[in-house]
């Protein structure tokens, strides 16, 4: 099992964390896994939001020190 | 698509509010809903095309400033990735255009996608959510 392709977008702000996941999506392959660390809380619920909206697949979210993990399947 | 389409008209000059319809014309149209922006008022002056190296000049108050230093994804930048990533469309007021005497190459590039009277887009608007600031 590959590590999925990580996007760091620690340091911006809501909603610059899910348009860079997003922008990665858009070119992922579908089966494809992605990570993104942000450091914004907002985007730690509102990424899952968007996965759940839009038909991806949320395989998790995780706490690290000061920042959040998310990692997402691209299903279409 | 899902959803009702949104309509989102912008005339205030005020960066916060100008911000938080970059928020959700982005979000919106990166979230399978189609989004349209008629910008008119004072909120046009914040995207009239600058000197190369001068950003964006934005009016505003306490969370300009904080968005400022802090670096909040810029609000023109957040338009264009909406229209990037989803379906955004951008509309200059047709009588604010007329009274500056402005033309479409007056404002900030790869944004807009013509002029439009607000009969014309109020028209549109019936079919969706409309949103003014």
């Amino acid at each position: 099992m590959s590590e999925p392709r990580r996007i760091d977008a620690r340091g911006s702000y809501c909603p610059g964390p899910l348009m860079e996941m997003i922008a990665a999506i858009k070119i992922a392959d579908v089966g494809e896994e992605l990570e993104i660390l942000s450091g914004d809380r907002g985007s730690a619920e509102d990424i899952p939001a968007w996965i759940a909206k839009v038909g991806h697949e949320h395989i998790k979210t995780q706490k690290i020190d000061d920042y959040w993990s998310i990692v997402v399947k691209k299903i279409k | 698509m899902s959803g009702l389409p949104l309509f989102i008209v912008l005339c205030s000059g005020e960066h916060e509010k100008i911000q938080m319809a970059a928020m959700m014309a982005s979000v919106g149209a990166v979230s399978d809903r189609k989004v349209h922006v008629f910008v008119s008022m004072n909120a046009i002056l914040a995207f009239e095309k600058q000197p190369a190296g001068v950003g964006p000049t934005y009016q505003g108050g306490h969370m300009s400033k904080i968005m400022l230093q802090k670096g909040v994804p810029d609000a023109i930048e957040l338009f264009r990735q909406g229209k990037m990533l989803g379906e955004l469309t951008m509309k200059a007021c047709s009588m604010v255009m007329d009274v500056n005497q402005w033309d479409l190459d007056h404002l900030v590039d790869d944004l807009f996608d013509g002029m439009e009277g607000l009969t014309s887009f109020l028209s549109s608007a019936e079919q969706g959510q409309l949103i003014t600031l």
